[in-house]
C-alpha cells in the first residue's frame, strides 16, 4: 500500500534529508577523531570541527522545517508528537559529537598512546550503533519490519561500548598520567560513551513508536 | 406549521446531544476540525433520514394514539429533557426521552401498544451490549488487518485519517436513518405529517443541532470516559454506526449514545477495565435511567396544566 498524501510525502522527504545530514555530521566527526588519533594526518582537525558544527546547525534547520510542516496539521496529533520526540532524541547524537570535538579543541587534549587503540574501538562501535539507528529510522518510514532486529543489535553495540568505556577508564586510572589530565580524559571518554547510550535510547523509542502502530 | 416547531426543537436537541457520538472521537482526538466534522455529519444525517428514516417512524408512531396537541407536548418535553442533559454534558438517549414522553401520553389516553413497547425496551438493553460486542469484534478484526498490512508510520497515519472520515460519515448516516423517527414520529402518529416530510424535517433539524450546539457533550464521550487512541476511536465509531444501523433495519430507533458508550466500554474491556472512568460511567448510567422518567413526568405535568 503506497498511498501517501502530498504533505506526508514532504515530511518523508525532509526526514530523509535530515538523516543524510546526520550521516554527514557523523562522517566529519569520525574524520576529526581519526585526525586526533593520528590515523589521518591529511585532515585538518579545526576545519572538520567547523564542518561538524555547520552540519549540526543544518540538522536543526531541517528539524524546524519538519516541525513547521507537521504543525500545519499534516499528520494526526499522535504521529506529530512521535516524530518530533524522535527527532529531538536523535538530535542529541550530533550534539554529543560537537561537545566531544569542542572539548578536544578548547582543552587542547591529546589522546595518550596507551588509550588510542581502545578509543579507536569505542568510536568505531559507537559509529556502528549510529549507522544502525539511522537505518532503523528509515525503516520506520518505509516498512518497519527490521526495527526489532536492529534494536537487538544496537543494544549489543551499546553494551560493547560500556565495556570498552570501563576498560579505558580503568587503564587511564591505572596509569601514571597527570591526575588533572586523567579527569579531562575521563570526561571525554564518558561523553564518547554517551553516543552509543543515546543511540540505544533512540532505538528503543523507535521500537515503541512502531509497536504503538501494531494493535 | 407551528406545532412542528416542537419537533424541530427536539431534532435540534438530538443533534446537539448525539453528534458527539458520531464525530466526538474524531474531534476530541483532534483528527478532524469541529466545523469540518459537524458540516459533514449534518449532510450525512440528512441523507440517512431521507433514505432510511421510514421504518423507525412506523414503530414509534404506532406506540400510542395521540392528537396533535399531545404530539407537540410530547416532543417539547422530550426536547427539554435532552437539552437539560446536554447542558449537564451527559450523552443521553433521545429515544428514551421520546418514548418516555409517548408513554406519559399513553398513560393519560389509557392506550399503549405493549408489543411495540416491549420491542423498543428490549432494543434499549441490546444497544449498549451490542455496541460493546461489536466494538470487540471490530477491534479484533481491524487489528488483524492492520498487523497484516504492516504499514509504516505515514501510511498508518493516512489510513486512520481516511478510516475516521468514512466511519464518522457512516455514523452520521446511521444516526439520521435511525433517529429521524424520534423527532417527527409523533406528528406522523397524530396524522399531521407524511413520512417523507417527517424524514426531511427530522434530518434537517438534527443537522441544525449538530452545527450549532454539539460541542459540549463531545468532550464527555471523546475524552472523559476513556482516553481514545486514534485506532480505538476508529473502532468505536464503526461499532456504534454498525450497531445503530442494525437497529434501523429492525425498525427501532435506538440511542447512539448507548451504542457508543457500549463500544467505548467494549474497548475498555479489551484493554483492561481500569482504563474506564467509573465515575463518568455512573453519571452517564444515571442519566439514562432518569431520561424516560423525566420526559414522562414533564409531559404529564404539561398535560395537567394545559
Amino acid at each position: 500500500m503506497r498511498f501517501l498524501f502530498r504533505k506526508q510525502r514532504m515530511v518523508k522527504a525532509l526526514v530523509e534529508a535530515y538523516l543524510d545530514n546526520l550521516r554527514n555530521v557523523q562522517q566529519t566527526f569520525s574524520r576529526a577523531i581519526d585526525s586526533c588519533l593520528g590515523d589521518d594526518a591529511s585532515c585538518d582537525f579545526r576545519t572538520l570541527v567547523d564542518e561538524t558544527h555547520r552540519f549540526e546547525s543544518r540538522a536543526d534547520d531541517i528539524r524546524e522545517e519538519i516541525k513547521t510542516l507537521m504543525y500545519s496539521k499534516v499528520l494526526l496529533p499522535e504521529s506529530r508528537g512521535d516524530i518530533m520526540g524522535l527527532l529531538e532524541s536523535i538530535d542529541q547524537i550530533p550534539r554529543f559529537f560537537e561537545i566531544v570535538l569542542n572539548i578536544i579543541r578548547t582543552q587542547k587534549l591529546a589522546i595518550p598512546d596507551l588509550l588510542v587503540s581502545d578509543v579507536r574501538e569505542l568510536v568505531s562501535v559507537s559509529m556502528e550503533a549510529c549507522d544502525l539507528v539511522f537505518r532503523q529510522v528509515e525503516d520506520l518510514f518505509q516498512r518497519g519490519r527490521r526495527i526489532p532486529e536492529l534494536l537487538d543489535v544496537i543494544d549489543k553495540k551499546e553494551s560493547q561500548c560500556d565495556i570498552i568505556e570501563r576498560r579505558i577508564i580503568t587503564t587511564l586510572f591505572d596509569s601514571d598520567i597527570d591526575p588533572f589530565l586523567k579527569i579531562q580524559l575521563k570526561e571525554l571518554v564518558v561523553l564518547l560513551g554517551d553516543v552509543s547510550d543515546q543511540a540505544d535510547r533512540v532505538s528503543k523509542r523507535i521500537n515503541i513508536i512502531s509497536l504503538k502502530r501494531r494493535v | 406549521m407551528l406545532p412542528i416547531l416542537g419537533g424541530v426543537f427536539l431534532g435540534w436537541s438530538l443533534g446537539a446531544n448525539d453528534a458527539s457520538n458520531v464525530i466526538g472521537p474524531a474531534v476530541s482526538s483532534r483528527m478532524l476540525r469541529f466545523t469540518t466534522a459537524a458540516t459533514m455529519a449534518s449532510l450525512f444525517v440528512l441523507m440517512g433520514a431521507l433514505l432510511q428514516g421510514r421504518s423507525g417512524i412506523d414503530t414509534l408512531s404506532g406506540l400510542t394514539r395521540m392528537n396533535l396537541h399531545q404530539a407537540v407536548l410530547a416532543s417539547i418535553s422530550a426536547a427539554i429533557t435532552v437539552t437539560l442533559m446536554t447542558i449537564g454534558r451527559l450523552p443521553v438517549s433521545t429515544s428514551q426521552a421520546v418514548v418516555g414522553a409517548i408513554l406519559g401520553i399513553g398513560l393519560v389516553n389509557r392506550h399503549i401498544d405493549m408489543t411495540g413497547l416491549g420491542k423498543v425496551v428490549t432494543c434499549w438493553v441490546g444497544t449498549p451490549v451490542g455496541g460493546a460486542i461489536m466494538a470487540m469484534v471490530v477491534y479484533r478484526t481491524l487489528a488483524i488487518v492492520n498487523n497484516r498490512l504492516s504499514l509504516n508510520l505515514l501510511e498508518s497515519d493516512a489510513l486512520l485519517r481516511i478510516g475516521l472520515v468514512v466511519a464518522s460519515s457512516y455514523g452520521a448516516f446511521a444516526l439520521g436513518a435511525n433517529n429521524a423517527a424520534n423527532v417527527t414520529a409523533v406528528f406522523v402518529g397524530a396524522g399531521h405529517l407524511s413520512v417523507p416530510s417527517a424524514t426531511l424535517i427530522g434530518g434537517l433539524s438534527i443537522g441544525l443541532g449538530i452545527l450549532t450546539f454539539s460541542k459540549r457533550v463531545m468532550v464527555t464521550v471523546g475524552s472523559r470516559l476513556v482516553r481514545l487512541d486514534p485506532f480505538s476511536a476508529l473502532v468505536v465509531l464503526l461499532a456504534e454506526a454498525i450497531t445503530v444501523h442494525f437497529y434501523t433495519f429492525v425498525g427501532v430507533p435506538v440511542s447512539t449514545s448507548q451504542a457508543i458508550i457500549g463500544a467505548v466500554i467494549g474497548i475498555g474491556l479489551l484493554k483492561g477495565i481500569r482504563t474506564v472512568n467509573k465515575r463518568t460511567l455512573l453519571s452517564i448510567l444515571s442519566g439514562w435511567l432518569l431520561t424516560p422518567i423525566i420526559a414522562a413526568a414533564l409531559v404529564l405535568a404539561m398535560l395537567r396544566y394545559n
